[in-house]
């Protein structure tokens, strides 16, 4: 279980985060959505023990991971940046076999990184260097580290893991991601694809100037009217989940 | 390791030995001091067996420094000489020698004893580490590491160390400045001093250990520093740990023959080229290139009298190395921000 207790952040003197509360059980999917600078970045960083917040406390599995050495806060959760960096000439399979620097077992390494190669469809880049691939691919790539690092019944939090990818790989990594939650892993994703959440999440935190203002089933949370007053855009529910329309006039 | 890995240690290995057997047959004529190719007789050779260890040792260090330099920054221009490591050390072992001068006409006796028993390498760490420490903070664009910003503080810190070196050593008698300025333009001794030797061994065999005990972690570091911690790395960790290493072995080849450019620059290059971009092949293979660079350097070195004496080696390394330099700056994944070790 993941429980946030009243969490502040702030970046110096500039508050990011404040008084969020939440609640995700294992086997479950969880979207951050909100605007652009609404907090989702930072809080999936807190959510994986990568900051300290200010105030409050995040446990998983009621441990406070920011606290954990390294090592030990990797063998239960992993973490999949916005934008991938890489500073060597690694290939694909390199740059996924990472994922396993902080494992205790190392005997189903091989095993791991072929069964991510074949469900993100990296089979035939997997020789490829890391930076001929374009972002959609690095993206893959980095996701494929993560299911690489993480335990069946880890906690996986992703920033934009879809924000590059065609439509089609875009449904491979939601397929990915629905797969490991349903063997038991806690996946949050921060996310701005309203249309795919339905399709993604089982449930919505929704973030506005750093405060949580919704929480709940996307079709509860995500609802035309709403999306109309915050985006300023048209959104109709049909039996596929959410569409986008123009923007108002 | 891989089939790849294990020809590139080889080749370099063989590149070192053949360069070791040309230095050893290479010497100066006693007669007209011009450039002769044979096997010398014992005495000689002792003095040739001895450039060849203290350019092994002293390349062996830069390699290895300039190795770790470049992973923990993340840039492929890091080197001790260009971040001014070098003339941190240079700067931190002259002011030494000038204390231990001024010591014996009185003035900080107990400054002379702790920098004798440490022979300038302790003086020279710290120098070093001291340049490191402020061009990594001069080198901050934006809460994030430029790495030309990097590169350009670096020069900057090593102007103003090699203008205090220079102005230290004004201070001292004409004797030891002599000395001084002679290490200054960097020499492989034919006579290294024994503790010097000794220290840079003993550091060379703890960041050997200490490289490849963390190649994977190495690897791991240069994705983003967010990525790196939630790999499992300890970042804050691996680099005060091997930022120490680094310098130390900076300082250590500076002891034993000055500030050599360039060296600390190419030979992690030339590994990767040849063994791929993994850190725990690396270590090795940038230790024996560096070695076998100052070795084929000095060995050139000796084969050519520019009239006035033999070449400086500083200046044969830098006319290697400053392409080399220049070439990787211009590449295509360094112009367009992607760049890559």
């Amino acid at each position: 279980m993941l429980t946030i207790e009243s969490i502040s952040f702030s970046y110096g003197k500039r508050s990011a985060l404040s008084a969020i509360s939440a609640e995700a059980g294992a086997g479950r999917v969880v979207a951050l959505v909100g605007r652009n600078g609404s907090g989702k970045s930072t809080l999936l960083r807190l959510i994986a023990g990568l900051a300290n917040p200010n105030g409050g406390a995040i446990t998983w599995r009621n441990t406070a991971l920011c606290r954990l050495d390294a090592i030990l806060r990797a063998r239960q959760v992993a973490y999949v940046a916005q934008r991938p960096g890489l500073a060597i000439d690694l290939t694909v399979s390199q740059v996924i076999e990472l994922g396993r620097f902080a494992a205790q077992r190392r005997d189903d390494g091989a095993l791991r990184l072929s069964r991510a190669i074949k469900t993100l469809g990296l089979e035939s880049l997997s020789e490829r260097s890391f930076h001929q691939l374009s972002a959609g691919e690095q993206q893959r790539c980095v996701v494929a580290r993560a299911l690489v690092q993480s335990d069946a019944s880890g906690l996986l939090a992703l920033d934009e893991p879809f924000s590059n990818l065609d439509p089609g790989e875009t449904m491979r990594v939601v397929d990915a991601l629905r797969e490991r939650a349903r063997e038991g892993a806690l996946v949050v994703i921060a996310m701005h694809d309203l249309s795919l959440v339905d399709r993604v999440a089982d449930c919505v935190w929704w973030l506005e100037r750093g405060t949580m203002v919704g929480m709940g089933a996307p079709e509860e949370i995500l609802t035309p009217t709403r999306l109309r007053e915050v985006f300023g855009c048209e959104f109709t529910r049909g039996a596929q989940g959410l569409t986008l329309g123009g923007r108002v006039a | 390791m891989s089939r790849r890995q294990v020809i590139g240690i080889v080749v370099l290995a063989v590149l070192l030995l053949v360069g070791g057997i040309v230095r050893m047959l290479i010497g100066r004529d006693p007669n007209d001091g011009g450039f002769e190719f044979q096997s010398p007789d014992t005495s000689i050779a002792w003095l040739r067996f001895g450039a060849v260890k203290s350019a092994l040792v002293a390349g062996a260090c830069l390699g290895l420094s300039g190795l770790l330099l470049q992973a923990l920054l993340r840039n492929p221009l890091a080197s001790p000489f260009i971040l001014g490591l070098s003339a941190g050390a240079g700067l931190g072992s002259t002011i030494a020698t000038w204390a231990i001068t001024a010591s014996s006409a009185g003035a900080i006796g107990w400054l002379s004893v702790a920098i004798r028993s440490a022979d300038g390498v302790l003086p020279g760490t710290v120098g070093s580490l001291a340049v490191l420490i402020v061009v990594y903070a001069l080198g901050r664009r934006g809460g994030r590491l430029d790495p030309l910003t990097l590169v350009l503080s670096g020069t900057v810190v090593a102007t103003i160390c090699g203008a205090l070196t220079l102005l230290v050593q004004s201070l001292m008698p004409p004797a030891s400045r002599g000395e001084s300025w002679m290490w200054f333009m960097g020499q492989v001794p034919e006579l290294p001093r024994a503790d010097s030797l000794w220290i840079a061994v003993v550091l060379l065999i703890l960041s050997f250990v200490a490289g490849i005990r963390n190649g994977v972690a190495l690897d791991v570091a240069s994705t983003s520093d967010e990525e790196a911690e939630s790999l499992g790395v300890s970042l804050k960790r691996l680099r005060v740990g091997l930022f120490v290493l680094a310098g130390a072995l900076a300082a250590a080849s500076v002891a034993l023959c000055g500030p050599i450019a360039f060296v600390g620059f190419v030979a992690p290059h030339l590994s990767r080229l040849l063994l791929g971009a993994r850190h725990r092949a690396l270590v090795p293979a940038s230790m024996i290139a560096g070695a076998a660079i100052l070795v084929w350097s000095d060995a050139v070195r000796q084969s050519i009298d520019v009239g006035s004496g033999r070449l400086p080696i500083g200046v044969l390394t830098a006319l290697i190395g400053g392409p080399v330099f220049l070439l990787v700056m211009r590449s295509r994944r360094m112009r367009s921000g992607e760049w890559t070790c």
